[in-house]
């Protein structure tokens, strides 16, 4: 036993020094290539408000703090530009912020590089990252940092005296009359449906691989009759909604803010039974500079630099410690924790979306969201 | 009266470390066996998953024809599995809360450990490859034979044992349902049977590790819960209480199903481990065509609560299919328990009933939710003879009062009509079958465990058939005994003859007959396996000094006999046995 322990600190003593060496190689080797120029770490990003929030509260401490510049493409999610990129010259990028579910596709199409939690700091009372961090946020390839939401937002001059609390109201048309704005996809409507049930968050996704419960949720949705107004882009349920054509519309939480914050529309947002994804960083295979990019994602899921981002973006903290610290909108010092996915005030029953589910049963539920549609006498022209 | 005081001063200074020792056993016990108990039920999630059993499994694999072809071969192989494993057992069956009653009530205790093991194994391959069967039942047998070995560890006596047993039992409960206080109670209501204080602490010690392990560290969610009740009318108590006495029939049918199919099965010209495989197969055919009577159905459970989920008929449907999927399980010798299964029959039974009412008089304060729980605890709990566990789980589980109340309703009649229609619970019957009566208390059923054996006294006259009446009364009245016994030289008894009887044949003139013609053979004889039951019913209508015993009543070869004072000194041990454990309190 004794033995068998010494052999493993030699082991880990040996692949410590191993590691030590690949770095040094692999900074000399980087500060080598980039010689004639200086070194760089090159970020795939969404671009936007969203990329501009990311450079204020990200890329320009990181630079400030490493001395190492940072430059930023955008794009618009998707595995198209990093598979082409990958099977010609090698990956532009060091680093690319994806969705979980984007993320899940590229590594398993072997795109990405394996990444390790242990390579994140801890929280600052000394939490360890895997208890800080949220369940589900560390897979093979991707970490986690950042959550966003699909919610039902609502005209708060729509319903005088009285306004929605719980995701059954969505269904609930006597009380909350008025058209809803709703995505013309299965997933958010078919969660929301099974939920105004009193289906237990845990139980969603087991309930709706079952024929009854799929039809069930259907059904749900049947008794919305004509009050349905389905939507596609990302925009339409915002503006639907402030320019009050429907009472309540399902969308993005960030979208919301921005109407009310920039636009001052008259929009609340109803966090029960919110849907929420992850945003994750990973490392794409054949990164000029994989041990920079690991440090750029030490840096940026830090617990401050977390909490940081909120201040300009209502995206929640994908750590406990960032998620409770939230403060106020840096421009306009509105109270954030009314904004931000993963503060308590909204979390308490939230939804992660089963990003495995619907990976694996896309293409069946979705036929049948069509048929569900065309049975209701209504054309698919949005495909 | 000495005697006593004695023992009470020799125990008073020790009996608080007594005490504190036995809660601290509690407080272990509970831990280890809590642990195994999610242990258990995390490796049947993982291998409902891996084997397409789970519904979200099944959704996920994305080829139909290898998903027809899973769904039959997996229950059938691990039917196959299984009988193969239960051959290793003694009995050839998986041991069941069944026979953790049985050892407590007779205080024979010590659960064994390689049984226990396998019935374990037995039942996690079961629940894991979709078999109808429920998971309580191997987890209350896990942690009665986990408290019966901690106490053989520490070679504690027969009462500690049992304590131990019921310790293990409530913390795998408490941890199963998220409700310590269900399992205290079941602990004393299903496996003691009565209510000792010296028992209360380690019990309730071992709960509460379980709930904490449960709910605190792990995280489990609840079995159940219902958010909308809605406020029933005062008519509706009248309601769930005849939902009450109709799911005693429920029970009934649901308990004779699988005793039926166990009688039936044992006639099948199959070889025993062959039959779980063919149930397997045929429930796995049938789930084809109505996929929620698969594995322990909680997904089932949980759309029955919902109005709308299933239709009229369907709810009958789906009720039927279930009950029947299950008593073939079972009966056909799946490892595995009963009360999953009489859940979901039960909560499919009270949203039927709760349909039939809406249809019939309308106008409900109650929700669908609520029907359906009544019917739930008025089919599970006449099944295990648990009408306070039942109770206590809904009232744990929902936090709600209103549903407790409904369900106390529906419990009042359940359970009396159930004992009267079949017996206290299914464990009841079981053990009726294999000899153990409990309906008619603890101490009958004690003293017909209790073999006579260690009674039998050799003691006695022994006569050769030709021993002369003469030679018969010299030996007999020298040895100072009453009787002798006609033995042959193959050692077959004959019979019996007394004293006064030689006595009188020899003043007669008769001294030079043999005892033979003298035997009285109409004497009664007691088998060597007799319990000491056997031996008390004989005695009442006997008159002499000892009964005979012999090996077995065919070819009776002389054993010794049985003196009075014997069985009277056994059944007062006994009885001593049972008053302190009991009523004693520490």
């Amino acid at each position: 036993m004794a033995q068998d322990r010494h052999v493993w600190r030699d082991c880990c003593r040996l692949s410590a020094l191993l590691m030590a060496a690949a770095l040094v190689l692999g900074v000399v080797h980087a500060g080598e290539n980039t010689a004639d120029d200086t070194p760089r770490l090159r970020v795939l990003s969404w671009g936007g408000a969203y990329e501009a929030a990311q450079t204020q509260a990200l890329f320009e401490p990181f630079t400030e703090a490493t001395g190492i510049p940072v430059s930023v493409d955008a794009y618009a999610g998707g595995l198209q530009a990093l598979r082409e990129a990958t099977h010609g010259d090698g990956p532009p990028w060091d680093v690319i912020d994806m969705t979980m579910s984007d993320a899940r596709a590229a590594c398993a199409q072997g795109l990405l590089q394996s990444l390790d939690a242990q390579l994140l700091d801890p929280a600052p009372d000394g939490t360890a990252p895997r208890q800080d961090f949220f369940e589900g946020a560390f897979t093979e390839c991707a970490i986690a940092h950042t959550v966003f939401a699909t919610v039902v937002a609502y005209d708060r001059t729509a319903f005088p005296g009285n306004r929605p609390t719980s995701i059954k109201h969505l269904f609930d048309i006597e009380g909350f009359p008025g058209p809803r704005a709703l995505q013309r996809t299965p997933a958010a409507n078919l969660e929301w449906a099974l939920l105004s049930y009193n289906v237990p968050l845990e139980e969603l996704y087991g309930l709706l691989s079952t024929e009854r419960g799929l039809s069930l949720a259907l059904r749900r949705l049947d008794s919305l009759g004509e009050a349905i107004h389905w939507w596609e882009g990302a925009e339409e349920p915002v503006q639907l909604l402030a320019d009050g054509e429907v009472v309540m519309a399902s969308g993005f939480n960030g979208r919301f803010f921005d109407a009310i914050v920039n636009q001052g529309a008259p929009i609340d947002i109803l966090w029960d039974g919110q849907i929420q994804e992850f945003e994750t960083w990973v490392i794409p295979n054949g990164a000029d500079n994989p041990h920079l990019a690991r440090e750029f994602i030490r840096f940026a899921t830090r617990t401050d630099r977390l909490v940081e981002f909120a201040r300009h973006l209502p995206y929640g903290p994908v750590r406990r410690s960032a998620a409770e610290q939230v403060t106020t909108h840096k421009p306009t010092g509105i109270d954030m924790r009314l904004h931000v996915p993963t503060h308590p005030l909204n979390a308490h029953r939230a939804v992660r979306k089963d990003e495995t589910w619907y990976a694996q049963v896309h293409a069946r539920i979705n036929e049948r969201f069509r048929d569900w549609l065309e049975g209701r006498g209504e054309t698919n022209d949005g495909g | 009266m000495r005697h006593r005081d004695h023992q009470q001063s020799r125990h008073a200074p020790s009996g608080v470390l007594d005490v504190l020792l036995l809660a601290l056993l509690g407080t272990v016990l509970g831990g280890a066996a809590s642990l195994c108990a999610l242990g258990f039920v995390a490796i049947v999630e993982w291998l409902n998953d891996v084997l397409l059993i789970s519904p979200r499994s099944r959704m996920l694999f994305p080829d139909p024809t290898w998903l027809v072809v899973a769904t039959i071969t997996v229950p059938a192989a691990g039917g196959l599995a299984v009988g193969l494993m239960h051959r290793l057992i003694p009995e050839g069956r998986p041991h069941s809360p069944a026979d953790v009653i049985a050892a407590v009530q007779t205080r024979r205790g010590r659960l064994p450990a390689r049984a226990g093991l396998l019935s374990a194994c037995s039942g996690l391959v079961s629940l894991g490859c979709g078999a109808s069967v429920g998971q309580y039942g191997p987890l209350v047998h896990m942690g009665g034979t986990l408290g019966s070995l901690s106490a053989r560890l520490l070679h504690a006596g027969r009462t500690d044992d049992n304590i131990a047993i019921a310790a293990g039992v409530s913390a795998v409960i408490a941890t199963a349902f998220n409700a310590p206080l269900a399992g205290i109670v079941f602990a004393h209501e299903v496996v003691l049977r009565h209510y000792a204080l010296r028992a209360f602490a380690p019990v309730a010690a071992a709960s509460i590790v379980g709930y904490v392990l449960a709910e605190v560290v792990f995280e489990r969610g609840a079995l159940f819960s219902v958010a909308e009740t809605g406020v029933p009318q005062a008519w509706e108590f009248g309601a769930f209480l005849v939902i009450g006495a109709l799911g005693a029939l429920v029970a009934g049918a649901y308990v004779h199903a699988i005793l039926g199919v166990g009688r039936m099965a044992a006639r099948m010209p199959l070889p025993p481990a062959v039959r779980p495989a063919i149930a397997g197969a045929a429930l796995g055919l049938t789930a084809l065509w109505v996929p929620d009577i698969l594995g322990m159905g909680q997904e089932t459970l949980r759309l029955a609560t919902i109005d709308g989920a299933f239709g009229g008929a369907e709810l009958a449907l789906v009720l039927v299919l279930k009950l029947l999927a299950t008593a073939v399980c079972i009966g056909m010798g799946f490892g595995g328990g009963v009360f999953s299964p009489a859940l979901v029959v039960g909560t499919l039974f009270g949203a039927l009933c709760g349909s039939l009412v809406g249809l019939v008089v309308g106008d409900q304060g109650a929700s669908l939710a609520v029907y359906a729980v009544c019917g739930m605890v008025a089919v599970t709990a006449p099944v295990i003879g648990a009408p306070l566990t039942s109770l206590l789980i809904v009232f744990e589980l929902t936090g709600n009062y209103v549903l407790t109340t409904a369900a106390l309703a529906s419990i009042a009649l359940a359970n009396p009509l159930g004992a009267q229609l079949f017996g206290r619970s299914l464990f009841d019957i079981q053990l009726r079958q294999r000899g153990l009566d409990l309906a008619a208390g603890r101490g009958r059923a004690m003293l017909e465990a209790l073999h006579i054996t260690p009674l039998v006294s050799r003691d006695c006259v022994e006569l050769r058939p030709d021993t002369t009446v003469a030679e018969a009364v010299a030996i007999v009245s020298h040895a100072g005994h009453g009787e002798a016994y006609v033995v042959a030289r193959n050692g077959r008894y004959r019979g019996t003859v007394t004293l006064a009887c030689l006595e009188a044949v020899r003043e007669d003139g008769g001294g030079a007959r043999p005892v033979a013609a003298l035997t009285d053979t109409d004497r009664p004889v007691l088998p060597e396996g007799a319990s000491v039951w056997t031996a008390m019913a004989e005695l009442q209508t006997f008159a002499g000094e000892a009964i005979a015993v012999v090996d077995d009543l065919e070819s009776r070869a002389f054993r010794g006999v049985i003196y009075e004072a014997a069985l009277t000194r056994a059944y007062l041990k006994q009885t001593e046995e049972l008053r302190r454990e009991e009523h004693g309190s520490g």
